[in-house]
């Protein structure tokens, strides 16, 4: 078995053992699509004017509910690297004969997957269940999106997980970039309506750039120039995180 | 000869949260042969964890250089930690895992074939007595099963080079005498063994040679018997005496021994300076008070370590 396999297995054995982190990872994500999805569907009665285009709340959901699974699913990941720390199997991984890198691609590639089979469901979920009008011919720039944005998630969360040292801490930030990187985006609600004191921090949030992006992916709405920008701001993204993420990951050795 | 583990001069040095500059390791130099069972002791802070993060490629150093069958720590760490079974002090397990895939993760994790892994989690786990178990998940476990599992992993691999930082910290003691038995074998079979310990008669009776570091410098290193060469003037005498009384501890206290214990009509005694002396003053004592039973013997490892300790502060 390889390295980089081996790495593979004992994260997808660790998600199996624990259950509770597949819960979170795939199915609090398709509780807000349905939940939120039908209860302001309702409550809104008429739908989201997009770019000329009309879309049911429920539809306009399933992009962020692609942008929540690839967060959900790298918290997770980043808790199990705070409890590797916490367990000192972290340090007794450093012993191992694999590389830094193989440790991060294999961790990368298992929750990639993970996030990829997540955001599969909510689009069928989103487009055969509650009649979503999703662009199925563009899915694979869908998994494309839904690759780099939770290993951008992975990394960031990764560098708090080596940086803390106490729980509680860690726990804290870790709730409040739920709340303030998924609240203050464009996941729930299209930013063109709110005060500009919210559209600023949301256009410059990740999170933004992502679910508009899924957006434009899933159901084909977006214009092209913003979505450009928005498209390179993810790559920078990804590639500043996993610099960080390295160098925390060389310091705390 | 290519030793098993070499360590030529290796100083650490690195920055506390106050910013002193701290030497946690100053000029450290030994070699292991293959196939010997080495201790590293030493009182807490002495820098023992430092050079086995050193040597587990954890850690580079600040200076020096060390190396795993040949294989620097820095340079070619990845090729030094193929040779390397590592229990680290703290107690690491993968506690979100059973204990099954400990054993598994663990040996994948050395590119061990699955099918071999699976064969020898199976004897691991009889050896261990983990059997019972294999489903649990570890963190459900205590502390001291958790370290069982740490130890028990470094039997799935046949790495060259085993290295335990503490290991055998919170085991029970059949289970400590089965791990030291298992790793005398190893030894027997050409594994080479770097034991770090505070438990000197662990120490004692397992490693065929020892260091002992203190404030990040060795303080005396060599076989057992070496050891005890450095402190050619302490004793440690045991008396029988046919009774014990007042006046006869008297006497004894006026040799003036750095231990004196007495239980009943057994005097044991750490002494320090000439034999001939020590006899000549036993035998006026004998005069009054006539003894049973004497045995004069060397000190043990853990009265080497206290003079030496004392000598250095």
């Amino acid at each position: 078995m390889s390295a980089i396999t081996a790495v593979f297995f004992r994260d997808y054995r660790q998600r199996m053992t624990n259950i509770g982190f597949v819960f979170w990872d795939l199915f609090v994500p398709l509780a807000y699509l349905v939940l939120f999805g039908i209860g302001f569907e309702r409550m809104m009665g008429s739908g989201i004017a997009l770019e000329g285009q009309a879309f049911s709340y429920t539809t306009f959901l399933v992009p962020g509910v692609l942008g929540m699974v690839t967060f959900s699913v790298a918290m997770n990941t980043s808790w199990g690297f705070f409890m590797d720390k916490d367990s000192g199997i972290f340090y007794e991984l450093l012993t191992y004969p694999i590389t830094r890198a193989q440790l991060l691609i294999g961790k990368i590639s298992f929750n990639v997957l993970l996030a990829v089979l997540g955001s599969g469901l909510a689009v069928v979920v989103g487009g055969l269940g509650l009649g979503a009008s999703v662009r199925w011919d563009l899915l694979p720039l869908t998994a494309a999106i839904v690759i780099v944005a939770t290993a951008s998630w992975f990394f960031l969360f990764s560098v708090f997980a080596i940086q803390f040292a106490r729980m509680d801490a860690f726990n804290t930030v870790l709730s409040a970039a739920y709340i303030l990187l998924m609240f203050f985006s464009s996941m729930f609600y299209p930013l063109s309506n709110l005060p500009i004191w919210f559209r600023i921090p949301a256009y410059l949030n990740p999170m933004t750039w992502q679910v508009d992006l899924l957006r434009f992916s899933v159901l084909g709405v977006g214009s092209p120039v913003p979505l450009l920008f928005e498209g390179v701001a993810l790559l920078i993204f990804a590639f500043v995180c996993l610099v960080i993420a390295v160098r925390a990951l060389n310091r705390a050795a | 000869m290519t030793h098993a583990i070499e360590v030529h001069e290796v100083r650490k040095s690195y920055r506390s949260k106050r910013g002193d500059s701290v030497e946690a390791l100053d000029g450290v130099s030994f070699q292991v042969p293959q196939g010997r069972i080495h201790g590293l002791l030493g009182p807490n802070g002495a820098g023992k964890s430092t050079l086995v993060k050193i040597l587990s490629t954890i850690t580079p150093p600040s200076s020096g250089h060390a190396s795993i069958m040949g294989f620097d720590v820095v340079g070619q760490s990845l090729a030094a930690r193929k040779q390397l079974a590592v229990v680290l002090q703290q107690t690491a397990t993968e506690n979100l895992l059973t204990v099954r895939d400990n054993l598994l993760v663990y040996a994948y994790l050395h590119q061990v074939k699955p099918a071999v892994a699976q064969q020898r989690m199976k004897t691991v786990a009889e050896e261990f007595e983990l059997g019972g178990m294999l489903h649990d998940t570890v963190q459900e476990l205590s502390l001291g099963m958790k370290r069982r599992i740490q130890v028990a992993k470094i039997f799935m691999l046949d790495a060259p080079v085993i290295i335990l930082d503490e290991a055998t910290t919170g085991m029970d003691p059949l289970m400590k005498r089965r791990v030291l038995d298992r790793l005398r074998g190893e030894a027997r079979n050409g594994r080479t063994i770097l034991l770090t310990t505070q438990v000197l008669s662990e120490a004692e009776e397992l490693c065929e040679s020892i260091m002992i570091l203190d404030r990040g410098q060795s303080m005396a290193s060599g076989t057992l018997p070496e050891l005890r060469k450095l402190s050619t003037h302490m004793f440690r005498v045991n008396l029988t005496f046919a009774e014990t009384n007042g006046d006869l501890v008297s006497k004894l206290e006026a040799l003036k021994p750095e231990q004196l214990e007495i239980n009943g009509k057994i005097v044991e005694m750490v002494f320090r300076g000439e034999e001939s002396s020590l006899l000549a003053n036993l035998a006026n004592i004998s005069k009054d008070t006539p003894i049973l039973q004497f045995e004069v013997r060397g000190p043990t490892l853990e009265e080497i370590f206290i003079a030496l300790m004392k000598e250095a502060r």
